[in-house]
C-alpha cells in the first residue's frame, strides 16, 4: 500500500537466468538422473515371482509426493487470479513453473496402468468374485473407468497448467491488461476442474489402494496437503534461486513471511482435516472404516503414525508460530524442510501399509522408495529448471508488480 | 489490443474501499447519524414489532418450560427435531462476523473495515438465538448448570465423552471471543460518540463503556496488539465451532450422519449462511442510513463472491456424500441418500438443493453480483436453504435402518413459534444495536480512507483534516 515515491523495480535482466548459469545445464542432467532412479527402482523393486509389487507401491508414493507441489502451484496460480492479490506476484512464475510440471504427471501415471494388478486389489476379477463388498463397487472401481479416469484427469490438467502457463508468459512479451483480465476471468472455473480433478486423483490413486475403505474427506485431505507443498516449494525454491544471485531485492523477508504464514496456516489445516478423520471414524467405530486406522497402529506403523502427529503438526506448529522465524531465510528453511520431510511421512502412511492386502503388513523401508523418490524428483525437477531457465523468473509486466516488490506485512 | 475498464475492480492498482473522496469527519457524521436523529418514529414502530414477535418467544418458551417438550412434534424415532435444527441455523449465521473481523483481518482484506461491526454485532446476536435452544430443550431448565462440570455432592459429571458438552465450552468460547473481539473494536468508537455527545446521561454511558479511551499514541499500540492477538485467536474459533456442532451428528452411527466430510463441510455452509445474513441486513440498512458511499457495491460484490465460493464447497460436500454412498456399496449409506431425495422429506431436500446449490450459481455473473435487488432476494434464499440442510439432516432420523420404526414428524404450533420468536430475540437486539451503536466501525474505515496513508498529500482536495478526539490517530494498518 506504501508504493509511493521511490518504487522498487525489476528489469527483464535483473529477473533472467544468466546465459552461464550452471542451472542452464540441469535439466539434461536431472533428467537422466530420474531415468536412472527410475529404472533403478524398478530393478530394485522387483520380487522372485516377476511382479514389481515393491516398485509400484514406492512409485506411487514418490508420484503423489511431487504431484502434490504441481497441484498446489495450480491452486496458488488460480487464487492468485482468483482474489485479485498482489503480494504473490513476484513468487507467481515460480509457482507456474512448479504448475508446468502437471503435463508431465499425465504421462507419470500410465505407469499406475501398467502396474494396476500389482497395486490395486480391486482390479482382479478373483478377489472382486470372492467379495461381496468389491462386487458393489464395480461401477467405480474397474479397469476401464479407472484408465479413463487417468487419462481425462491428465487432460483436464494439461490443458489448464498449459493455458495459464501460457497466457501468464505472453504477457512477459506483450503486457497490457487483456491477458491478465482473462485469467482472471478463468480462475474461478479452473477451481472447479481443479477440485474435481484432483479428488478423483487422490480417490483413485490413494484412498482405492484399500479397497473397502472410504472417506468423504479424502480429497479435501490431500487438497490440504497440496496447498502447504506448494508453499514449501516456493519458498525453498526462491531461497535457491537468491543463493545464486537471482531475485534478490524482489522477494523480501515481507514475501517470505507471507509464504510462512500460508504454510503454517495450511499444516494447521491439514491437522484439522486429518484428525477429523481419525476422530469420527475413532468414535463410530465401524469396522470397515476402522480397520483402516487399525492397520496403521500395527506391526511398527504405530510408529510412524506418531511420527506424523509429532513432525506433520506438532513441530512446525511450535516452530514457525514465531514471526522472527519465518522472515529469517536460514530459521525459515529450516520449518520449510520440517514440512517436506513431514509430507513424505504423508503419503508413505497413506500409502505403504496397504501393500499387503488383508494381511499384516509390517513397517519397512525399501532401496526402492529412494530411488523412485530421486526418479520421479528427477523428472519433475528437470522440467521445473527448464521452464524456469527459459522464461522470466517473475511475470515481468504483470500490471501488478510494482504492489508486489513494494510489499510490505502489518 | 483493447483494455479492459471495470473501475470497482481494475487491473493496475486498486479501486478506492470507500468512495465519494469523503473525509474524517463526514465519515463520522455519517455513521452517528442515525443514533442522534431527532425522529425515531420509524425506528420505534420496527423495534416494537420485533418486541412483539420477542414476546411469542417468551410465551413459547414459559409453555415449554410448564409443559415440557412433548408440546413440540417430537416422536420416536425423531427425537431430535426442531430444537437443533434451529440452533444449527443460528450458529451458522453467527459464523459470518468472526470471519469478516479475523480471518479477513488476517488476510488484509481492508474492505472488511466497512462491515465488519455490522457482522460481529449479527454473530453475537444469532449466537445467543442458538444458545437459547440447547438451553431450553433440556426439559428440566432449573438444573441446566449440570452441563457445567462443577463438583458436587452428587458426584455427578457430565459426559466429556458427549459432543453435546464439548458444544457447550465451544459456543460459550466463541461467544466469549467474539464479545470481546466486538467491544475492542469499538472503543475508540464509543470514545468518538462520548466526546460527541450533547447531553450529560450520554456522555456518561458512552464514556463508561469508552474506558477512558483518549486516543493517544500508546492507546492505538496497545489497541493494535490487542486486535491482531484476538484476531488470531479467533480464527481457529471460526473453524471449530462449527467442527463441533458437525460431531453432533458425525460421531452417531446413524446413516447420513456419519461422514467425515463434515466437519469442513458444516464450517463451509456455516460461513454461507453468515454472509447471506449479512447482505439481507446491510442491503437495506445502507440506503436507509445513507451509507452507500462506505458500504459500496464493491463490498457487496465481495460478499457475494464469498457466497458463491462457500455455495460451491457446500456442493462439493452434498456431491461427495452422495459419491461415497455409492462408492461405499453400503446399502444403508445408499438407503439413506435415496430416500433424501426421493423419501418423505424429497420436497425439503429439493428446496435445500435449489437454495443452497442453484441460488450461488447466478453470482457467477457480475451483474448479478453488482444488482443489489437480486442480492437482497437470493441472499434470502440461502438464508432459507441453509435452515433446510439442517433440517434435512436432522431427518435422518425418520428412516431408521429398521423399517417398522420409520417415522414422520411434523412440527406443532409450538415448534413454528418458537422458530419465528427466535427472529423476534434476534431482531430485538439488532434493533438496539442500530440505536445506540455505531454500526460501521469509525475509526477503522478511517484507516483505508486515502488520507490515512502517510505519504498522502492533498493536492487536489483540500479535504482529511482531523476530527474528534477519538479518531485523530489513525495508523495505516493494511
Amino acid at each position: 500500500m506504501s508504493a509511493h515515491g521511490h518504487a522498487p523495480t525489476i528489469t527483464l535482466e535483473e529477473a533472467t537466468l544468466p546465459k552461464d548459469s550452471i542451472l542452464r545445464k540441469a535439466p539434461l542432467l536431472l533428467a537422466i538422473v530420474g531415468i536412472i532412479g527410475l529404472a533403478l527402482a524398478y530393478v530394485t523393486g522387483g520380487g522372485d515371482d516377476g511382479h514389481h509389487k515393491q516398485f509400484y507401491y514406492s512409485y506411487v508414493t514418490s508420484l503423489m509426493y511431487w504431484l502434490s507441489i504441481a497441484l498446489g502451484g495450480l491452486f496458488f496460480v488460480l487464487c492468485h487470479h482468483g482474489s485479485r492479490a498482489g503480494w504473490s506476484t513476484v513468487v507467481r512464475r515460480i509457482a507456474e513453473n512448479f504448475m508446468i510440471t502437471l503435463p508431465l504427471f499425465a504421462l507419470l501415471a500410465v505407469p499406475l496402468i501398467i502396474g494396476m494388478h500389482d497395486l490395486f486389489h480391486w482390479s482382479h476379477a478373483d478377489a472382486v468374485a470372492n467379495d461381496k463388498i468389491l462386487q458393489a463397487k464395480t461401477w467405480w472401481l474397474n479397469s476401464g473407468g479407472f484408465i479413463i479416469r487417468v487419462i481425462v484427469v491428465g487432460v483436464v490438467w494439461t490443458i489448464m497448467s498449459v493455458t495459464f502457463y501460457r497466457w501468464s508468459t505472453r504477457q512477459d512479451e506483450e503486457g497490457g491488461d487483456e491477458l491478465s483480465h482473462k485469467m482472471r476471468w478463468a480462475a474461478p472455473l479452473g477451481f472447479l476442474f481443479f477440485a474435481l480433478s484432483a479428488t478423483v486423483a487422490a480417490i483413485d490413486w490413494m484412498m482405492s489402494l484399500d479397497p473397502h475403505w472410504y472417506s468423504t474427506i479424502f480429497g479435501v485431505y490431500y487438497f490440504a496437503s497440496c496447498v502447504m507443498m506448494i508453499m514449501v516449494a516456493i519458498s525453498l525454491a526462491s531461497m535457491f534461486l537468491q543463493r545464486l544471485g537471482l531475485l534478490e531485492k524482489a522477494i523480501t523477508a515481507e514475501h517470505y513471511h507471507d509464504l510462512g504464514k500460508l504454510a503454517f496456516g495450511f499444516v494447521v489445516f491439514w491437522a484439522y482435516i486429518g484428525f477429523s478423520q481419525y476422530f469420527l471414524i475413532w468414535y463410530a467405530n465401524i469396522p470397515e472404516e476402522t480397520m483402516w486406522y487399525a492397520h496403521r497402529s500395527t506391526g511398527g506403523w504405530e510408529w510412524v503414525s506418531l511420527a506424523l502427529a509429532v513432525f506433520h503438526f506438532i513441530v512446525p506448529f511450535l516452530f514457525l508460530m514465531s514471526r522472527h522465524i519465518k522472515r529469517k531465510k536460514f530459521t525459515y528453511a529450516i520449518g520449510c524442510l520440517i514440512l517436506a520431510f513431514a509430507h513424505y511421512i504423508d503419503v508413505f502412511w497413506i500409502i505403504q501399509p496397504t501393500m499387503e492386502h488383508f494381511g499384516h503388513s509390517h513397517f519397512s523401508f525399501h532401496v526402492a522408495d529412494i530411488l523412485a523418490f530421486v526418479g520421479i524428483g528427477g523428472l519433475f525437477l528437470a522440467v521445473f529448471v527448464w521452464r524456469t531457465a527459459s522464461k522470466a523468473l517473475v511475470p515481468i509486466k504483470d500490471p501488478r508488480l510494482a504492489e508486489s516488490l513494494a510489499h510490505e506485512n502489518f | 489490443m483493447a483494455t479492459v475498464k471495470d473501475t470497482l475492480d481494475p487491473i493496475k492498482g486498486r479501486a478506492p474501499l470507500v468512495t465519494s473522496g469523503a473525509t474524517f469527519k463526514e465519515i463520522t457524521d455519517a455513521v452517528a447519524a442515525p443514533l442522534e436523529a431527532d425522529n425515531y418514529r420509524a425506528w420505534w414502530v420496527c423495534f416494537l414489532v420485533a418486541v412483539f414477535f420477542l414476546g411469542i418467544f417468551l410465551v413459547s418458551v414459559s409453555y415449554l418450560i410448564w409443559e415440557g417438550t412433548g408440546i413440540w412434534g417430537l416422536n420416536n424415532p425423531v427425537g431430535w427435531g426442531w430444537a437443533i435444527v434451529n440452533f444449527v441455523f443460528w450458529v451458522g449465521i453467527g459464523h459470518a462476523g468472526t470471519l469478516i473481523s479475523a480471518v479477513l483481518f488476517l488476510f488484509r482484506q481492508d474492505w472488511r473495515t466497512s462491515i465488519n461491526r455490522y457482522a460481529e454485532a449479527m454473530t453475537i446476536f444469532a449466537v445467543i438465538c442458538a444458545l437459547m435452544f440447547p438451553g431450553i430443550h433440556v426439559g428440566r431448565i432449573w438444573v441446566i448448570y449440570w452441563v457445567f462440570p462443577i463438583p458436587n455432592q452428587m458426584d455427578m459429571w457430565p459426559n466429556f465423552m458427549s459432543p453435546l458438552l464439548w458444544d457447550v465450552f465451544a459456543v460459550s468460547t466463541y461467544f466469549t471471543v467474539s464479545l470481546l473481539f466486538w467491544y475492542v473494536g469499538l472503543i475508540p468508537d464509543f470514545a468518538t460518540m462520548r466526546d460527541r455527545s450533547k447531553t450529560k446521561a450520554r456522555k456518561i454511558a458512552y464514556g463508561i463503556f469508552a474506558l477512558g479511551w483518549r486516543g493517544s499514541m500508546r492507546h492505538w499500540l496497545n489497541y493494535e496488539r490487542t486486535y491482531l492477538i484476538l484476531a488470531a485467536l479467533a480464527t481457529p474459533l471460526v473453524l471449530s465451532v462449527h467442527t463441533i456442532v458437525s460431531f453432533d451428528f458425525a460421531v452417531s452411527n446413524v446413516y447420513g450422519w456419519h461422514t467425515t466430510i463434515f466437519p469442513p463441510y458444516f464450517v463451509a455452509g456455516a460461513i454461507f449462511s453468515g454472509f447471506a445474513m449479512v447482505l439481507t441486513l446491510i442491503i437495506p440498512a445502507r440506503k436507509i442510513f445513507k451509507l452507500e458511499h462506505i458500504v459500496t457495491t464493491k463490498h457487496l460484490e465481495n460478499m457475494a463472491k464469498i457466497i458463491l465460493l462457500t455455495g460451491s464447497l457446500v456442493g462439493y460436500a452434498y456431491g461427495m456424500e452422495f459419491f461415497i454412498a455409492m462408492y461405499s456399496g453400503n446399502q444403508y449409506e445408499q438407503f439413506a441418500f435415496a430416500n433424501r431425495m426421493f423419501g418423505d422429506y424429497a420436497w425439503a431436500y429439493w428446496i435445500m438443493v435449489s437454495c443452497n446449490v442453484i441460488t450461488p450459481q447466478f453470482f457467477w455473473f457480475k451483474k448479478m453480483r453488482r444488482n443489489v435487488v437480486v442480492l437482497f432476494v437470493l441472499s434470502i434464499f440461502v438464508n432459507i436453504g441453509m435452515w433446510f440442510e439442517r433440517f434435512v439432516i436432522t431427518m435422518s432420523l425418520s428412516a431408521d435402518p429398521l423399517p417398522s420404526a420409520h417415522g414422520y414428524f411434523s412440527p406443532t404450533i409450538w415448534d413454528i413459534t418458537t422458530l419465528i420468536g427466535s427472529f423476534g430475540l434476534f431482531f430485538t437486539l439488532f434493533f438496539l444495536f442500530i440505536r445506540f451503536i455505531p454500526m460501521v466501525a469509525i475509526a477503522e474505515v478511517k484507516t483505508v480512507l486515502p488520507q490515512a496513508d502517510p505519504h498522502w498529500h492533498p493536492e487536489d482536495e483540500g479535504a482529511g483534516h482531523s476530527d474528534e478526539a477519538g479518531s485523530q490517530e489513525v495508523t495505516a494498518h493494511g
